[in-house]
């Protein structure tokens, strides 16, 4: 018996599992009307600060909730229950990012009727969660005047995919070497049509333009 | 490190393809990596060699081309088959 060599063609997207379960989640959130805001950094960036100013600024019949994912801990719940919105955490245990399974896992049992606005804080991560649809209208990547102007450059990926770029912690601009405007041209070359925002959660400079962006189409 | 999630998700997508081909056997696996995809060519090489280690897909040759923005995909299972 002989053999032959056989090519398949194929066209397929190695995570087409994930975008499966992640198209099905934008299907529910469309549904309900949510609008789902998927919030990337790297680790101490201002992820979880940020969404404490965007909780404390809401009013209590705001139907907002959040997701937040850790590979340990549910620390960051529980800073940000204190706001009296539905939060869970999502603990990954060693995964470095969240994927659509965990937020589908995550949200079961919610009425998702009851929300018109859902943030997930991934991972503190600039890598890994940029492959892994979660069924977000927009990712969010937040980028610390405390790192470096060059990190658009060194993690493209995330600013490929990112709707808007929040540069975080501008209170410590005096104080530290970050070239702004080098860090916005930086995005910018790698995605000329990302929106760009700063903010310091501890003054809370630029959070009015945030908290209207977060608001959009809701 | 999420290469090796990522390496799952290729061989599980391999034995899916592979069901309608019984008795063949997988020769090469190709997969195009794009620059701003987040993942590492090196280390996906590496975390895929680990787990097909002892399983029949270990002489499997994976196959990754460099693409352009954002794109992780399969383009191209090569299979020896049985000639009826």
């Amino acid at each position: 018996m002989s053999n032959t060599t056989t090519k398949v063609p194929l066209e397929r997207k190695v995570l087409s599992e994930n975008d499966r379960l992640a198209a099905e989640l934008r299907a529910e959130f469309a549904r309900h009307g949510i609008r789902c805001l998927n919030l990337i950094s790297s680790p101490g960036s201002g992820k979880t600060a940020l969404l404490e100013r965007t909780l404390g600024a809401f009013d209590p019949g705001v139907r907002v909730a959040v997701l937040t994912g850790d590979i340990q801990t549910d620390a960051d719940a529980r800073r940000l229950e204190r706001y009296g919105f539905p939060v869970r955490q999502i603990t990954t245990a060693g995964a470095c990012h969240l994927d659509a399974r965990m937020v589908t896992k995550a949200l079961e049992g919610w009425d998702l009727a009851a929300l018109d606005l859902l943030f997930i804080e991934n991972v503190g991560n600039l890598v890994c969660p940029t492959s892994y649809d979660l069924g977000e209208v927009a990712k969010v990547v937040l980028l610390s005047v405390a790192e470096g102007e060059e990190k658009p450059l060194k993690y493209p990926g995330i600013f490929f995919k990112a709707k808007l770029m929040v540069l975080t912690k501008i209170d410590l601009l005096p104080y530290v070497p970050f070239r702004l405007d080098d860090a916005i041209a930086n995005a910018r070359s790698i995605q000329p049509d990302i929106e760009i925002m700063q903010v310091s959660n501890t003054t809370g400079e630029g959070l009015e333009k945030w908290m209207e962006w977060v608001r959009r189409g809701i | 490190m999420h290469e090796l999630g990522i390496a799952n998700s290729i061989l599980e997508a391999v034995e899916a393809e592979m069901r309608p081909h019984p008795g063949a056997r997988p020769l090469r696996i190709a997969v195009t990596v794009g620059a701003l995809s987040g993942v590492d060519r090196d280390s996906l090489a590496f975390c895929f060699e680990a787990i097909v280690k002892g399983t029949p897909f270990a002489a499997m040759a994976l196959d990754l081309k460099e693409a352009a923005a954002d794109e992780l995909e399969l383009t191209c299972l090569e299979l020896e088959e049985p000639t009826p």
